[in-house]
């Protein structure tokens, strides 16, 4: 390893360190708060540009915090899937920028310090969640990025953001538990906590207690997910957070889910010590179920975070039938999808989040005409519909295509069609909300009658959308990035 | 299968205490025992993994203190500190956050509070 | 209804995990896994390369101490979490020492006892702060003792005297010591070593390991107090 490898480390614990120092730093004034915050975040980017730059051209690498050697201290690890840190860092930034004019109405004046300092904790969880090495550090970093988002949904205000932070909470705490206990088994069967090693020593360990071990880590990564049937804690908080929050838990926060399972992948396919047939089929069926389910209930939805909440859920179950499914197409589209739906899914949320700001109102039949008023952001808003919808030249497109090649290649053409069922249902209410927007009458005119959203808001959603189109236009960049990684991933099976 | 869960008793008792909590949580309407159900299924977590630690015959592992070999394995000891840490700071943001619905809907009772949604 | 259809889920899923456990190596065998692979290594070398005599705290702080350093941001975010949900207009206590609750509803009985068992609770917490690298004990477990002290005498002193036991303004710094000194401690190794979070192991230089081992219970001990007090005084003026 180069001298400066301990940079992983410095990735990690330099926004954790700033984070809290956050309402110390800020006592009264918001402004410095948010100046705080987004210095520290861009920072980080930047250690982030850095450390991807360096596994695109040498591959994976990894230190070892306290300079031990692997199994013995904690080994963090950076490959082609921890690269979603980029996507982590860009909303992060974005969501703070984005905070400046919204906090300062959204929020009593007493939580703002606190609100960033729980954002920055909240993106640094879910930062070393990816580039961890270690279960139990890995658990670690669940909690703080959990702890912190059950606060930012009960920090809005709102009549039942407490009672709706509260369910998260409860499902959460149950689902870390679920992790915990799912280590300590494999604790118990290798005696390592380093997934590497876990690895390398699970073969011809006893199939019942490994089965139950990754089962139970599996659900409690779905709860996280927030995959279909276990999805009852997503709506309310995803609608009730302010919205920057909303936009990273939507975009980010669930994905941790989906990250926790590509780690189980790693281990279950790279000890090659159980079949994971069963477990896939299961992913599979309810990746379906999800696409379909969620797209339904967000066709009934006037609450427009309400209905980007149960988007949410649709998009979700993309991601993890593309993992279920297991074949080489199927996981790239589903590990590129985890980026491109957190970047539509935060253009579609900050978007929501300016026009709320600016008119008060959050259901489409308020919100009707509001196109004429509030254009760039309106245009931004359709630029994010047309891309969650997958249509051509847009980000959504290439993974959506890749899920479904993927299915034809697993030999289960039926999930193809429940894929295009899915984004027929998913085109239907968008299309409704865009038409909202742009060509029904205005109820209430007064109401619609407003300015543009300030600059702090507009430019983060209107790069968001820009990047859509962008990454549309250059979407096969991150599936050949992460077509090695995958290719590693599932090598042992044969699977593609 | 009987001989083999009696060798292992102690992680059976906390399975069986994992399953009391979630029972709890699942049907007790008062937000406060429900948090409770959840603490109890922390416990049986944390016993699980120290219990994964005890060495027959085994003493406190602080060298030069008089203790032997074998000692009690630290790690799963070291683990659960950091989960009861964990543990404590859920509670203390659960509890605050039943504080705050207490305060606006004057009920804990996760079946009034539905009729007040 | 709903009871009956829990208990016959939860009979299935005690089956199936018991059926799981039954098949994990033997308890207390010496011979499992978690007893051969890595804890062998802790046990084996700990005392000579990591600096504590106790090798639970050599793995917390120094093999493991990355994760004691997530632990302690944890506990923060807890700290920041709650105040972030119970901070509302009209009633914004904040760190400020708000009404916490008064002595009025302690006995005679209970303010006495306090008051003769503070100053031998505070020496115990603090010993075993300091004494954790030797005995069982260490940051957390001394921490939350001293924090204990410090809520039972809320309990027992007059709302001014009480808000004395935390002034407002070095308390924002004091309730983020622990992540504060371990960031700093890492930094250290980084600069001198080259490895954050690094501590000298050979033998001749083993005294500057328990040196910074001994800044890190401190600041954990000190951190954990303070946050604990914080969050149980917030909570106690919410009335």
């Amino acid at each position: 390893m180069s001298d400066w490898s301990p940079l992983l480390a410095v990735f990690l614990v330099l926004p954790l360190t700033a984070a809290v120092l956050t309402p110390a730093v800020c006592r009264s004034s918001s402004t410095r708060g948010w100046a705080w915050t987004l210095v520290t975040m861009l920072v980080t980017s930047v250690i982030g540009g850095v450390l991807i730059a360096r596994v695109a051209t040498r591959g994976p690498f990894s230190y070892v915090v306290g300079g031990w050697t692997a199994p013995y201290g904690i080994e963090l690890r950076f490959d082609e899937f921890s690269a979603v840190v980029a996507i982590i860092c860009l909303l992060g930034v974005l969501a703070i920028v984005f905070s400046r004019r919204y906090a300062e109405r959204a929020l009593q004046a007493e939580r703002i310090p606190y609100y960033y300092a729980l954002l920055l904790l909240n993106l640094t969880g879910m930062l070393g969640f990816t580039v961890t090495g270690d279960l139990f550090n890995l658990f670690v970093f669940l909690e703080i990025l959990s702890l912190s988002g059950y606060a930012l949904v009960a920090i809005s205000g709102e009549k039942i953001a407490e009672m709706a932070a509260f369910k998260y909470l409860v499902m959460g705490a149950i689902s870390s538990l679920m992790v915990l206990f799912g280590t300590g088994m494999l604790y118990a069967l290798t005696g390592s906590l380093n997934m590497a090693d876990i690895t390398s020593r699970l073969a011809g360990a006893t199939q019942t207690p490994l089965i139950v071990a990754l089962g139970a880590m599996t659900l409690g990564f779905m709860v996280k997910a927030a995959l279909f049937p276990l999805h009852v804690w997503l709506p309310d908080a995803h609608a009730i957070a302010p919205s920057p929050v909303s936009a990273i838990l939507s975009g980010l926060v669930v994905k941790v889910g989906i990250i926790g399972m590509l780690r189980l992948y790693q281990i279950a396919y790279g000890s090659g010590a159980v079949d994971l047939a069963g477990l896939n089929l299961v992913l599979t069926w309810l990746g379906a179920l999800a696409i379909v389910m969620g797209a339904f209930f967000a066709v009934f939805q006037d609450d427009i975070k309400m209905m980007l909440a149960y988007s949410t859920i649709s998009n979700i179950g993309y991601i993890v039938m593309g993992l279920g499914l297991a074949s080489t197409y199927s996981v790239i589209g589903a590990s590129v999808h985890v980026f491109n739906h957190a970047l539509i899914k935060a253009t579609l949320f900050l978007g929501a989040g300016a026009l709320i700001h600016q008119t008060g109102k959050r259901t489409l039949t308020d919100l009707a005409g509001i196109g004429k008023a509030m254009p760039f952001t309106v245009a931004a808003i359709s630029i994010g519909a047309i891309s969650i919808v997958g249509i051509p030249p847009t980000a959504g497109f290439l993974c959506k295509w890749y899920i479904a090649l993927g299915a034809m290649q697993a030999g289960h053409p039926f999930f193809g069609f429940a894929l295009v069922f899915g984004a027929l249902l998913i085109f239907i209410y968008y299309i409704r909300m865009v038409n909202a927007f742009y060509f029904r009458e205005p109820r209430d005119r007064a109401a619609v009658d407003v300015q543009e959203a300030p600059a702090t808001m507009l430019i983060p959603v209107l790069v968001l959308a820009i990047l859509c189109l962008v990454m549309g236009v250059l979407g096969r960049l991150p599936l050949t990035f992460i077509e090695p990684a995958v290719e590693r991933l599932l090598m042992p099976v044969g699977g593609g | 299968m009987i001989d083999a869960l009696w060798q292992n008793l102690d992680y059976a008792a906390s399975v069986v205490l994992f399953c009391i909590g979630l029972y709890t949580v699942i049907t007790r309407e008062n937000l406060i025992k429900k948090f409770m159900g959840l603490n109890i299924m922390e416990t049986a977590v944390f016993a699980f993994i120290v219990a994964l630690g005890v060495v027959e015959g085994g003493d406190a592992p602080i060298a030069g203190s008089g203790a032997t070999p074998p000692f009690i394995n630290p790690l799963p000891q070291a683990l659960i500190l950091t989960g009861i840490v964990v543990a404590v700071s859920t509670t203390a943001l659960a509890l605050s956050l039943i504080i705050r619905i207490w305060r606006q809907c004057g009920t804990i009772e996760a079946d009034e509070l539905r009729e007040v949604e | 209804m709903k009871r009956a259809l829990t208990a016959a889920l939860l009979v299935a899923v005690a089956a199936l995990l018991l059926a799981a456990v039954a098949e994990l190596p033997p308890h207390g065998s010496p011979d499992s896994p978690p007893y051969t692979h890595v804890s062998a290594y802790y046990l084996e070398h700990g005392p000579d390369e990591a600096g504590a005599e106790n090798m639970v705290t050599n793995v917390i702080l120094n093999y493991r101490g990355f994760d004691t350093q997530g632990e302690v941001t944890v506990i923060v975010t807890a700290m920041l979490a709650v105040l972030a949900v119970l901070l509302w207009t009209g009633q914004a206590e904040g760190d400020r020492p708000g009404p916490a609750p008064t002595a009025t509803g302690s006995s005679l009985v209970v303010r006495f006892i306090v008051r003769v068992m503070a100053p031998f609770i505070a020496v115990f917490g603090i010993y075993v702060i300091l004494h954790g690298h030797v005995t069982p004990g260490g940051g957390f477990q001394g921490g939350t003792m001293i924090g204990a002290l410090v809520i039972a005498l809320t309990l027992v002193l007059e709302d001014t005297r009480s808000a004395a036991l935390l002034p407002r303004r070095p308390a924002r710094l004091l309730q983020v010591a622990a992540p504060l000194t371990f960031f700093g401690v890492g930094v250290i190794g980084l600069v001198l070593w080259g490895e954050y979070l690094y501590y000298p192991r050979d033998p001749s230089s083993l005294w500057i390991t328990e040196l910074l081992l001994l800044v890190i219970e401190a600041g954990i001990g000190l951190g954990g107090a303070i946050v604990i007090a914080t969050i149980f005084r917030v909570m106690g003026a919410q009335r």
